[in-house]
């Protein structure tokens, strides 16, 4: 199985600068190279080593934080609300029985090596995720045909309607429009893209990229910008704040709160697209029973999990998804009670204490610590919490196999509904590795993926959500925060729920 | 440290007329005279203390969480300060107690039983089962030791009973190494020749005569091993694979500290100095064994204490 590890994209359509609001601007002095000509330099730190570069194979973030700036989709999702913009595409429509979608192209796109960019090249980068099946092919499960009806227009069939195509080919550069006729062998090391940087060389410390001239968008006022590589939380804030670097997002998020007051940094911070749950499993007894996973739903404290695991970088939820987006649903019925969740365990006739065995990894590490917060919260009502701390291959190893009593995990990077929720709740779903099946939830699933009308299908999901929390398929807990620091001055620059990093518009304080 | 150690070096006593009696009364006594272990031993006796009294002395549970509390400095309330969920560490720290000496004295307990059989009927029968034992021993010890207990908990599962074990079967071949040294020292001495030519048996042989006559090296390697021990606990705890959460392991304490080292040192330097102490009372307590117990040293240590006064001041001084 494949866990979505974090997607990024990247909005080509113009953003109102936001999120850079800069009380009196202080001057950090320095901001690194460049100065004299034109814009300057940008140096942003990363926390990891880009693995590779070829859009359709990688799946590490760090490379997505490059690749964002360097390659576009047809589509982007808006910076904010997460909703589907024009990007290499400038409009689109579906036919009435939803299985036809038609593309028209702008025609004033250059690559990177000089040619032009058509129609063919939006067939010859999905028939390459198809026909390899690369890591991303499952988006296009329901797609049986990618066709250019003449060089500005891309007709796209499929089996059946699937609203949430935008989303899938637009959610985050892993779907980048490649020339057609590229060297693929090369794309590991280099780049060829239509987006408002190239790439121009990379080493083990860090990845220049310059400014693309023939940039279909407005050109950056940046002559280029350089990604370093700072693995230390700590090292990357000195580096922030002594100027050596404009952006970081490795921020340590215990120091939150501080960095919130002080005036060297700007800091931002938005709700992500993630969401962290706990699952039981619902073939194994007494998980199998509802009450006893509403009593667990009713002990467990959100908030201090919370803040345990992520002090003040993350919000308690307890449903899917997070309360920035379009498809949030305000719908909270657990409210902390230890005594009423005493009573849903003894009128479900079972016999305390109970083991439960919480399977987490450290390969996240908050998995580890809000165990143990939620093993003291369970321990009044009789449930005795035995954490089994596992590497992340053993980890999904037994989640595949079904061998776990609970565990704690996240889904990260969702843009529609259709992610949150579909595969991990649906009878026999992909994702589905806790046994959940109700009929009704399918039902309103099923429903939804097809509904074409935006309404109609957040009115399915919110009554599918409400099922599938009333029955704790999952126990919610909360969306962590992304969180972003700056040099004070920097305009152009919005932080998303996506994670997603684009510097196009970025200006470095005069 | 060098994971894998040598057996210690105890020469074994070569000729012995009678096994001796009432010598570890003597030896005992020795012993206390010398301030390193003194101190070690009034050491490890406290943790012992601590670990069956826990519960008694420590201010609260090893998980009683209060988010609202974390990582309060050390102060009124909490002496050692509290951790990232809020925790008392004084109490972490009180309660890892029993656990590093669990582990300790059950792992140590294993390669004691089995590398000891091992070595003993190895050294004392000799050809091909002391070449079968042995090499099997050498396979172990082949390993490095840390490296060959991950391996054996990646079979097992991570936890701390299965970290005993692996520690157990990682120190096995010391222990039957040392063992077979001994016996083999013993085992041609004037006493063992004697009782095999008036009919003694094998089983009465091993046990009554060649055994308590190899023990010196034994119980100092015991005392070295229970130090590596305890620093293997923590070791494996600290990447993961030894106690689980939210049990208290110092190790798994020094782990969670480290990413607070900067705003909570407290974290991570209580459950630090703990090991450190411990280990060293061990490996001080196998120094001092290991002075009382070699006929060589020993003499020299009964000529010193038969010295003057002022001699022996003069030597603690200096």
């Amino acid at each position: 199985m494949r866990r979505r590890t974090v997607l990024s994209s990247l909005a080509a359509t113009p953003i109102v600068a936001a999120g850079c609001s800069t009380g009196d601007g202080v001057d950090t002095g320095d901001t690194g190279q460049g100065g004299g000509e034109g814009g300057g330099e940008f140096v942003a730190a990363i926390s990891a080593q880009p693995d590779q570069f070829d859009p359709h194979k990688t799946t590490a973030y760090a490379s997505f934080q490059v690749l964002e700036n360097v390659y576009d989709t047809l589509v982007v999702p808006g910076a904010e609300d997460q909703v589907m913009q024009p990007s290499l595409a400038t409009d689109w429509t579906t036919s009435e029985d939803g299985l036809t979608w038609t593309f028209t192209l702008r025609d004033d796109v250059t690559f990177h090596d000089g040619s032009t960019f058509d129609a063919d090249d939006v067939v010859f980068s999905y028939d390459r995720i198809i026909d390899q099946q690369l890591s991303n092919a499952y988006r296009f499960a329901t797609v049986t045909d990618v066709r250019a009806q003449d060089p500005r227009t891309v007709v796209i069939t499929v089996s059946e309607p699937t609203p949430a195509l935008l989303a899938q080919i637009g959610g985050f550069k892993g779907m980048a429009i490649l020339p057609s006729g590229v060297d693929e062998a090369s794309l590991t090391t280099q780049a060829v893209g239509t987006g408002p940087f190239r790439l121009e060389s990379t080493s083990a410390s860090e990845v220049s990229l310059s400014r693309f001239d023939d940039y279909w968008g407005e050109a950056s006022t940046l002559d280029g910008m350089t990604f370093r590589f700072l693995t230390e939380p700590a090292a990357a804030m000195t580096a922030l704040t002594s100027g050596q670097v404009q952006w970081t997002d490795n921020v340590p998020t215990q120091d939150v709160s501080d960095l919130a007051e002080d005036d060297q940094v700007e800091l931002g911070q938005v709700a992500s697209v993630d969401y962290w749950y706990l699952a039981m499993n619902h073939a194994k007894a007494p998980f199998d029973n509802r009450d006893v996973r509403r009593a667990i739903a009713t002990a467990v404290d959100r908030s201090a999990v919370t803040e345990a695991a992520r002090f003040d970088a993350a919000r308690p939820n307890q449903t899917a998804i997070p309360e920035d987006s379009y498809w949030h649903h305000d719908y909270a019925p657990f409210s902390t009670d230890v005594d009423e969740a005493k009573r849903l365990l003894e009128g479900a006739g079972v016999t305390t204490p109970i083991t439960m065995g919480l399977m987490v990894t450290s390969e996240y590490p908050e998995t580890v610590t809000a165990a143990q917060v939620l093993a003291s919260q369970l321990e009044p009502l009789g449930v005795q919490v035995e954490i089994q701390t596992e590497d992340f291959a053993t980890w999904l190893d037994r989640q595949g196999r079904g061998d776990f009593d609970a565990f704690m995990l996240g889904w990260l990077g969702n843009i529609d509904p259709f992610d949150y929720y579909d595969g991990q709740h649906r009878t026999g779903g992909s994702n589905n590795f806790h046994g959940y099946s109700s009929p009704v939830t399918d039902d309103l699933l099923n429903r939804a993926a097809v509904a074409t009308d935006r309404e109609e299908r957040k009115d399915l999901y919110d009554q599918a959500a409400e099922q599938i929390v009333d029955d704790v398929s999952y126990l919610y807990l909360y969306n962590p925060d992304v969180v972003q620091a700056w040099t004070p001055g920097l305009t152009g620059y919005t932080i998303r729920p996506d994670k997603a990093v684009n510097f196009e518009e970025v200006e470095l304080p005069s | 440290m060098s994971a894998a150690q040598d057996p210690v070096a105890v020469p074994a006593r070569r000729i012995s007329v009678r096994p001796a009696r009432g010598r570890f009364t003597t030896a005992l006594k020795l012993l206390l005279t010398s301030p390193p272990t003194l101190f070690a031993t009034l050491v490890v006796a406290g943790v012992v203390v601590l670990a069956l009294f826990d519960e008694l002395i420590a201010p609260t549970g090893y998980n009683e969480v209060d988010v609202q509390q974390r990582l309060l400095p050390p102060g009124q309330g909490h002496w050692f300060g509290t951790d990232d969920l809020g925790r008392d560490v004084l109490s972490r720290v009180v309660l890892g107690a029993a656990v590093s000496l669990q582990v300790g004295a059950v792992a140590v307990g294993f390669s004691l039983l089995v590398g000891v059989t091992a070595g003993l009927l190895a050294g004392y029968y000799g050809r091909w089962l002391d070449t079968v034992l042995m090499r099997l021993m050498d396979v172990l010890f082949a390993f490095p030791a840390i490296l060959l207990a991950i391996a054996v908990i990646a079979i097992l599962g991570p936890g701390t009973t299965n970290a005993m074990i692996a520690i157990g079967i990682t120190y096995t071949p010391v222990f039957a190494r040392v063992t077979r040294a001994a016996v083999l020292g013993v085992k041609e001495s004037v006493f063992v020749r004697a009782s095999r030519s008036v009919g003694v048996s094998d089983a009465r042989m091993l046990l009554r005569h060649v055994l308590p006559n190899a023990a010196p090296p034994i119980i100092v390697q015991t005392s070295v091993s229970l130090a590596f021990a305890v620093l293997a606990e923590a070791a494996l705890s600290f990447v993961g694979l030894g106690t689980q959460p939210p049990a208290p392991s110092w190790g798994r304490m020094l782990s969670e500290g480290r990413s607070y080292l900067e705003d909570a040192w407290w974290m991570a330097v209580f459950p630090g100095l703990a090991i450190v102490l411990l280990v060293l009372a061990f490996n001080l307590l196998g120094d001092g064994l290991r002075d009382v117990l070699d006929p060589q040293q020993r003499s020299a240590l009964e000529a010193a204490r038969a010295k003057p006064r002022r001699r022996r001041r003069a030597g603690v001084g200096a």
